[in-house]
């Protein structure tokens, strides 16, 4: 028993973490949708993109697998290399997938997304080829703080970071959307597009600027997830996209804070599910939930029920 | 006449030598292949013009972003494993395994189907996406703790194909059954286009609550558009599953459904020939670009992009010459451009002859509101409303905007039901009916910013809202039985005599024009005979002269006038402009933030103090 119960704080324990991470994904869809009522299919590829580029980071800042400089540094390196690269790839995307399409029936946008997603996809296998990137991430942090233990659960040292990153970014987020003047003119624009155009919000430059910070949250996860699970693929964007989109929808698809919280009931449910059934299982549980949810709740757990307009 | 006679037997001779091309060049072509692998390549693109002919039917028809339809080919792929291969130890015959697996695989669809009813666009997209996520997940899962699907081993080593003492074993057999089964479903994909289900569902596809307010139940045909699509995907699966004598659940995954996307959009969503095209081309393309066989699927990615911005209706869509007898507009057969007034003087006549029988108000009620109350999260749209709509009556609602005019409209139609209060037609109760059992039940309506189903033709506009009058169904219409035959041939007349109540505005060569190029006007007159055309007998006209100059909108009063004198019809109108009201009502109703505020003859209503307050502003004291 008291087994037993180690295993589940432990599960908890990577429940959240991976939880965070589906938040920082999460965050992307839900920002998107808010504005364009549109589905980026390709948020999972500009995560997986950004795996790739803190990849890229690490190896190029690394000599025989040891990092050449102070860890601290290169994991802020690799994340703001991961962030800019992705960042940029949800500007040019919006801009040459989306934008000429705006004004489009929106299943040929979600249809263009679905393009997107396969392209980019299919470009990474092209030129990275389909093995799998491992993250030499053994000597970022020293043996002995790697692991630690408060009672018999086990912490790794790398998991706490990456939960505290996450939540700094979620804080520095929710800041800028409630207090400075692009975060106000971003809610605007979400809650009526043409009235924020009317009111001088440059609304282009709005939809530009979410892309920008949605992806770039997108390429922090692909690379926190880097860290944590020391891999990345070319398939991986699609399972995290999934993910990410699940937990936008839980806390109720357009709400930033929903999709936090989305995020990290997603992570716990699927840490309880491995527990409890198999890791095999995992997903599925996460599919049928997210099923559920939409036929149910489609507006989600957080939400509120907005009546459509005739 | 006689050259129309003369066109019709000449384009019957064409269809015929069209047709014996095709044959030809199907019974010849597994012959001409210079070798296995473009044998191979043949009998692959057969079964992908199936593959996203079934598409079509889901996502190009009824325009349901169906992520999960991959999983339906899968699907009809295991089933046949299982059922005719030594995992289980099951041998059926092969003509029995199709057709279970087809079934099976069109009850899935039901199934995943069933969940558009509360789901629409982008979330049902996701849902079905899901849904083929965890296919995907089961079949790699369900090899332990019993061996079900044979994880990422797959099944293989099927019984070959007994077709009644023919064994299909050779490659060109092959190609036979599977051509042969793809020209079945291509038969079947135009029969069901041009009937009253195709038509339904691009009337979904369009505007689907205007679909569901014109008469179509569109949860059933959407399900049905669902059931259709995983039928064809099924026995697709399970011929595949024969042809290549194994599945694996690699078979089955995202980059099928994208290449059947591209298919499908390439040739441009519904257009069958189109679709066609697109599958065949998208089978034989990739393999001239085997060198850069990495560029392959990026390709398809871009194709989806590129066709998206620059030609999402596709391929095959809106080129000229390939759009049959497409006239200019306005001009006669002797291509003298013709006055609307003219043709509206021309029939006026004939519409207003002497001898006919003049209708006018009964005193039957024959809708009814009782203390109608309707409120939106706080805001009282409509007031315990209650008003009698008598048989043949003329009646008009006035009022401010945002009284509650077209609040009522939507009540009625049961766009949304009531917050409290009852509705009833004829004494049987209305309240709570879906908008398609209320068209059935006799009432029909128009909007008030025009919900056309723009991109189908005038007559196929007029024709859809016969939808609610016929009942053949898919059997009905695939083998073109005689119910399915008379059904037609009455929506057919039926439409082109409403459709001729407007002089000839809407006729001629108007019946094969899209909706979108007509004037505005005539747009309004379509949706009157779109309204018309579902045999209702109360209409609820909502603002009908909207928008309309001064000439059109006499035009338009004399002409709801005449559809209650001369054709006996009930109507109640939402009208702005007070000649109007003035001119034909028998009876006005005034409302003011959801109330009644005054109700009796034109002259009583429009003198009323209350009125003129609600327009004017209060007098000041």
């Amino acid at each position: 028993m008291d087994v037993y119960l180690q295993q589940l704080t432990q599960q908890l324990v990577n429940g959240l973490t991976l939880g965070s991470i589906y938040a920082l994904i999460a965050i992307g869809y839900t920002m998107v949708y808010g504005i364009l009522f549109m589905l980026n299919f390709a948020h999972g590829e500009v995560y997986m993109i950004g795996g790739f580029a803190g990849w890229w980071a690490l190896h190029l800042l690394s000599r025989n697998n040891v990092p050449i400089m102070n860890a601290a540094i290169v994991i802020s390196l690799m994340l703001i290399i991961a962030m800019g690269v992705s960042g940029l790839l949800g500007m040019t995307i919006e801009r040459f997938a989306y934008r000429p399409l705006r004004k489009a029936p929106r299943m040929n946008l979600l249809l263009s997304a679905l393009g997107v997603s396969i392209f980019l996809q299919n470009m990474v296998l092209t030129y990275q080829g389909a093995e799998i990137r491992f993250f030499h991430v053994s000597s970022l942090i020293p043996e002995s703080i790697r692991v630690f233990h408060i009672g018999n659960v086990v912490f790794s040292f790398m998991r706490i970071l990456v939960i505290f990153i996450t939540f700094m970014l979620m804080a520095l987020l929710t800041v800028m959307v409630k207090k400075t003047k692009v975060g106000k003119a971003m809610r605007a624009t979400a809650q009526d597009t043409e009235a924020a155009a009317f009111m001088g919000v440059d609304v282009d430059r709005i939809i530009v600027f979410v892309f920008l910070i949605g992806s770039a949250l997108g390429g922090a996860a692909g690379t926190l997830v880097g860290l944590l699970f020391t891999q990345v693929d070319y398939y991986v964007g699609f399972q995290a996209g999934l993910k990410g989109f699940t937990a936008a929808v839980l806390g109720g698809i357009g709400n930033i804070f929903g999709a936090m919280m989305g995020g990290i009931i997603l992570g716990l449910v699927e840490a309880l599910a491995t527990t409890f059934f198999s890791a095999a299982y995992k997903d599925v549980v996460a599919f049928v939930i997210l099923i559920l949810v939409l036929i149910f709740r489609p507006w989600g757990l957080m939400g509120e029920k907005v009546p459509e307009k005739v | 006449m006689d050259t129309n006679l003369t066109k019709s037997e000449l384009s019957k001779k064409n269809k015929l030598i069209f047709y014996v091309v095709i044959g030809v060049v199907l019974a010849c072509a597994p012959h001409i292949m210079p070798n296995n692998y473009w044998l191979r390549i043949y009998t692959m693109s057969g079964l992908y013009v199936m593959l996203a002919l079934g598409l079509n039917v889901v996502a190009g028809f009824a325009g349901l972003l169906d992520l999960g339809y991959v999983a339906f080919f899968g699907i009809g792929g295991y089933m046949f494993a299982f059922l005719s291969s030594s995992q289980f130890n099951i041998h059926l015959p092969f003509p029995l395994v199709l057709p279970i697996a087809a079934f099976i695989t069109m009850g899935f669809g039901f199934a995943l189907g069933s969940t558009s009813m509360r789901l629409k666009g982008d979330y049902l997209a996701i849902v079905t996406l899901a849904f083929a996520q965890i296919f995907k997940l089961l079949l790699l899962n369900l090899d332990r703790p019993i061996n079900i699907t044979g994880g990422v081993n797959g099944i293989f080593n099927f019984d070959p194909i007994n077709l009644f003492g023919f064994k299909i074993i050779s490659p060109v057999a092959y190609s036979y059954l599977i051509w042969f089964s793809a020209i079945v479903v291509v038969l079947g994909s135009f029969r069901i286009k041009r009937s009253r289900y195709g038509r339904g569902w691009e009337a979904i596809r369009e505007d689907e609550l205007a679909a569901e307010v014109m008469g179509i139940n569109t949860i059933w045909m959407k399900l049905m558009a669902f059931a259709g699509g995983a039928f064809i995907a099924g026995a697709t699966g399970a011929l595949f599953a024969s042809f290549q004598d194994s599945v694996f659940p690699n078979n089955f995954d995202f980059p099928q459904l994208v290449i059947a996307y591209c298919m499908v959009i390439l040739g441009g969503l519904g257009n069958i020939v189109g679709v066609i095209l697109g599958a065949v081309l998208l089978s034989i393309l990739p393999e001239f670009l085997r060198e850069y066989g990495a560029y392959r699927m990026m390709s398809y990615g871009l194709i989806l992009i590129v066709l998206m911005a620059l030609r999402p209706q596709g391929i095959m869509g809106e080129i000229g010459f390939l759009v049959r007898g497409r006239k200019e507009p306005d001009k006669d057969e002797a291509g003298l451009l013709k006055a609307s007034t003219d043709l509206y003087y021309d029939e006026k006549e004939r519409m207003l002859g002497a001898d006919r029988k003049r209708y006018s108000k009964g005193a039957h009620v024959i809708l009814e509101l009782r203390d109608v109350t309707q409120n939106f999260g706080g805001l009282i749209a409509v007031n315990n409303l209650s008003l009698r709509l008598f048989e043949r009556e003329i009646l008009s609602i006035i009022g401010p905007n945002g009284s509650g005019k077209t609040t009522m409209f939507n009540l009625i139609s049961g766009i949304y039901p009531p917050s409290s209060g009852h509705i009833s037609v004829e004494g049987s109760g209305l309240t709570g009916l879906k908008p398609h059992q209320v068209v059935k039940a006799g009432i029909a309506r128009t909007f008030q910013n025009l919900r056309l189903f723009s991109k189908m033709t005038v007559l196929d506009n007029a024709k859809v809202a016969q939808f609610c009058r016929t009942k053949s169904g898919p059997l009905s219409i695939l083998f073109h039985l005689p119910l399915h035959r008379q059904e037609e041939a009455q929506t057919e007349r039926r439409a082109k005599e409403i459709l001729g109540l407007f002089g000839a505005r809407l006729t001629g060569y108007r019946f094969d024009q899209k909706a979108i190029f007509l004037s505005f006007a005539n747009r309004r007159r379509l949706e009157i005979a779109r309204a018309i055309s579902t045999n209702a007998k109360v209409l609820m006209l909502d603002e009908p002269s909207a928008g309309m100059n001064p000439q059109e909108t006499l035009e338009i009063t004399n002409f709801i006038k005449t559809l209650r004198d001369v054709y006996g019809y009930t109507i109640v109108l939402i009208e702005h402009k007070l000649n109007v009201v003035k001119t034909i009502s028998d009876r006005v109703i005034a409302l003011d933030y959801g109330r009644k505020i005054a109700e009796g003859t034109y002259e009583e209503v429009a003198n009323n103090e209350k009125v003129i307050q609600a327009y004017l502003g209060r007098k000041r004291h």
